[in-house]
C-alpha cells in the first residue's frame, strides 16, 4: 500500500454517508424507539428509583449525576452497534462494499463514510435522550446546548473503533467478546453510575484510558457547569484516538476487500 | 490504441498462482472473451482490471490508465457486472441506480429511467432486489454499471445459473451496447456463448492464456467444429474437470 491508499476523498466518503442516510430515512421509526428506550429505563430505574434511596453524589442529585453520564452510553451503543454487527454484514454478507469498491469511491473514502454515519446515527440517538434528560428538568446549564457537538466526537470515537475490532475479525462470533469484554465494562465502570474519585488511583488511571471516561466527563461538565479547560482536555483526548486509530481499518478493510 | 493491455500480468494468492504472466490487447468496441473452466484465473483478471485486486507483477493499462496508481480514474470509466449478486438489498431497483450515481458523483437524472428501460424493469422499479427473479437481478446488475455512461463494461460470467430466456435477454443487452460502440469484456464457461457473443477471445487454463484469436479461426486453425473441441485439443481435458 502507498501513502495514496490511505488519503480518503471528503466527496467520496460524502457519497458513503449518503447512502447510509437515504437508507435510515426510510426505516428512521423503527430504528429509533427501541434504542430509545434503553437509556430511558436506565434512567428511571437508577436515577429516579436508586435516586430515591440515594440523594445526593458529590452534592449533585443522583438523577442529575446518572442522566447525562446515560447521554454518553447512548451514543457508544449505538455508534457500537452501527460499526459491529451492521458493517459486518454489509461486508460479508450483502457483499455490498464489493459494489462500492468498483465505482470512484476507495477502502479510505469507505472508512472515513462510514464512521460519520455512525457518528450521525449516534448524535441522533443521544439527542433525543438529552431531550428527555432536558424534559425531566435534569439540565443546570446553558452549555448542554452544544451537547450534540461532543456527542459527535464521542459518536466518531466509538465507530472507529467498531470499525478496527470489525477490520480485524473474521467470524461474527468475536462480537461477544468485544460486547462483554469492553462495551459493557466500559457502560459499569466509566463512572456513569458512581463517581471514581473514591475509588483506588488505579481505577482512575485505568479509566483515563477508556474513552466512554472521557465522554461522560465532557457531558457531565455540559449539563451541570462545564470547567472548559476539562471539556478541551477530554475532548482532544477523544479526537487524537479517533485520528490514530484510522490507518488500522483503511489497512485492514483494503487486504480484505481488494486482495 | 487497446482499451485494455496486460503485459505479463500475474496474481498469486499465497502459494497458488491464478495468473501466470499472460499477454492481451482487447480492442476498443469489440466484445472481448476470456474463455475457461472455473479456477482458469478469469474472475482474477477481471479483479485485477476493475480494481478489486491488486496487480502483483506485469504491466495492466485500462482506457490508457495504468490501474495501479490511476484507480480512481479507471472506475469512473468503467461498468463491472460481478459474478456474485451484490445489489443493495436494502434499497429499491431504482433506488439502486441512484445511489450509483451517486457513487459516481453524478445527479440522479433521467437516465436512471431510460436504463430500467433499457433493462426491462420500468415496471419493477419500486421493487426491492429480494422479491426479483434470478434474471431481473443480473439485468440490474447490468443497468447498474451503465449508470456512468462507460467506455468499458467488465462482465464477470453475466449468463451463469440463467434459464435459456434470461440468457437470451442479457445477449440482447450487451448486443445493444456493442451497437453503441461499448467495450465488452465477457467471461463464461459456455462456448456456445463465447461463440455468438465475442468477435475475439482468449483461453485459459491454470492461469495462463493458452490460445488466442476470433472464434471462427480458431475453429479453422484446430480443425474443429465447436470452441469445446478447440479447447479439449489444447489443454488434454474438458472444461468441466
Amino acid at each position: 500500500m502507498t501513502a495514496a491508499d490511505y488519503v480518503p476523498s471528503l466527496p467520496g466518503a460524502t457519497r458513503v454517508w449518503r447512502r447510509d442516510l437515504r437508507v435510515f430515512s426510510k426505516v428512521w421509526k423503527g430504528a429509533l424507539l427501541p434504542q430509545f428506550f434503553d437509556p430511558l429505563f436506565y434512567l428511571l430505574a437508577m436515577g429516579f428509583g436508586l435516586g430515591t434511596y440515594l440523594a445526593t453524589v458529590n452534592g449533585i442529585p443522583y438523577k442529575q449525576f446518572v442522566g447525562p453520564g446515560l447521554m454518553a452510553s447512548a451514543v457508544m451503543w449505538a455508534a457500537t452497534f452501527e460499526t459491529t454487527w451492521n458493517i459486518f454484514f454489509k461486508m460479508e454478507e450483502t457483499r455490498l462494499y464489493d459494489a462500492v469498491l468498483t465505482t470512484p469511491v476507495e477502502v479510505q473514502d469507505l472508512v472515513l463514510g462510514e464512521m460519520f454515519w455512525a457518528a450521525t446515527r449516534a448524535v441522533i440517538y443521544g439527542t433525543v435522550f438529552t431531550t428527555v434528560v432536558t424534559l425531566f428538568g435534569l439540565v443546570d446549564s446553558p452549555w448542554a446546548v452544544l451537547a450534540p457537538l461532543f456527542l459527535m466526537l464521542g459518536g466518531a470515537c466509538f465507530a472507529m473503533l467498531g470499525l478496527t475490532f470489525t477490520s480485524l475479525i473474521k467470524t461474527m462470533d468475536w462480537y461477544s467478546f468485544y460486547y462483554t469484554l469492553f462495551i459493557t465494562p466500559l457502560f459499569l465502570f466509566s463512572g456513569i453510575f458512581y463517581p471514581l474519585d473514591k475509588l483506588p488511583d488505579w481505577v482512575s488511571v485505568i479509566a483515563w484510558f477508556t474513552p466512554l471516561y472521557h465522554l461522560v466527563e465532557i457531558t457531565r461538565g455540559l449539563v451541570l457547569g462545564p470547567d472548559a479547560l476539562s471539556v478541551v482536555g477530554n475532548a482532544a483526548w477523544l479526537t487524537v484516538v479517533t485520528a490514530a486509530l484510522f490507518l488500522i481499518p483503511v489497512r485492514a478493510f483494503r487486504r480484505r476487500l481488494v486482495a | 490504441m487497446s482499451a485494455v493491455r496486460g503485459r505479463d500480468l500475474r496474481k498469486s494468492y499465497g502459494r497458488i498462482v491464478a495468473v501466470d504472466g499472460i499477454d492481451f490487447d482487447v480492442p476498443v468496441a469489440a466484445c472481448f472473451g476470456f474463455l475457461g473452466p472455473n479456477g482458469a484465473g478469469k474472475t482474477t483478471t477481471m479483479k485485477m482490471i476493475y480494481g478489486l485486486a491488486a496487480v502483483d507483477g506485469g504491466e495492466l493499462t485500462v482506457l490508457g490508465l495504468d490501474v495501479s496508481t490511476e484507480r480512481r480514474a479507471v472506475k469512473a470509466r468503467l461498468g463491472v457486472v460481478p459474478q456474485e449478486q451484490n445489489l443493495d438489498r436494502e434499497l429499491t431497483v431504482r433506488e439502486n441506480l441512484a445511489v450509483q450515481a451517486l457513487y459516481h458523483g453524478l445527479p440522479e437524472d433521467g437516465r436512471i429511467d431510460e436504463l430500467l428501460e433499457f433493462a426491462l424493469l420500468s415496471a419493477r422499479a419500486d421493487s426491492r432486489p429480494g422479491q426479483l427473479s434470478g434474471g431481473m437481478k443480473r439485468r440490474l446488475l447490468i443497468a447498474r454499471a451503465l449508470v456512468n455512461n462507460p467506455e468499458l463494461v467488465v462482465l464477470d460470467e453475466p449468463t451463469t445459473g440463467l434459464d435459456p430466456q434470461s440468457r437470451l435477454a442479457v445477449w440482447e443487452l450487451l448486443a445493444r451496447l456493442r451497437e453503441e460502440g461499448v467495450t465488452l469484456i465477457v467471461t463464461t464457461h459456455y462456448m456456445e456463448e463465447a461463440q455468438r457473443i465475442c468477435d475475439r477471445l482468449v483461453i485459459m487454463d491454470e492461469g495462463r492464456i493458452v490460445a488466442e484469436g476470433a472464434p471462427p479461426e480458431l475453429l479453422e486453425r484446430y480443425e474443429e467444429d465447436t470452441l469445446e473441441g478447440v479447447f479439449l485439443q489444447i489443454t488434454g481435458h474438458s472444461l468441466r474437470e
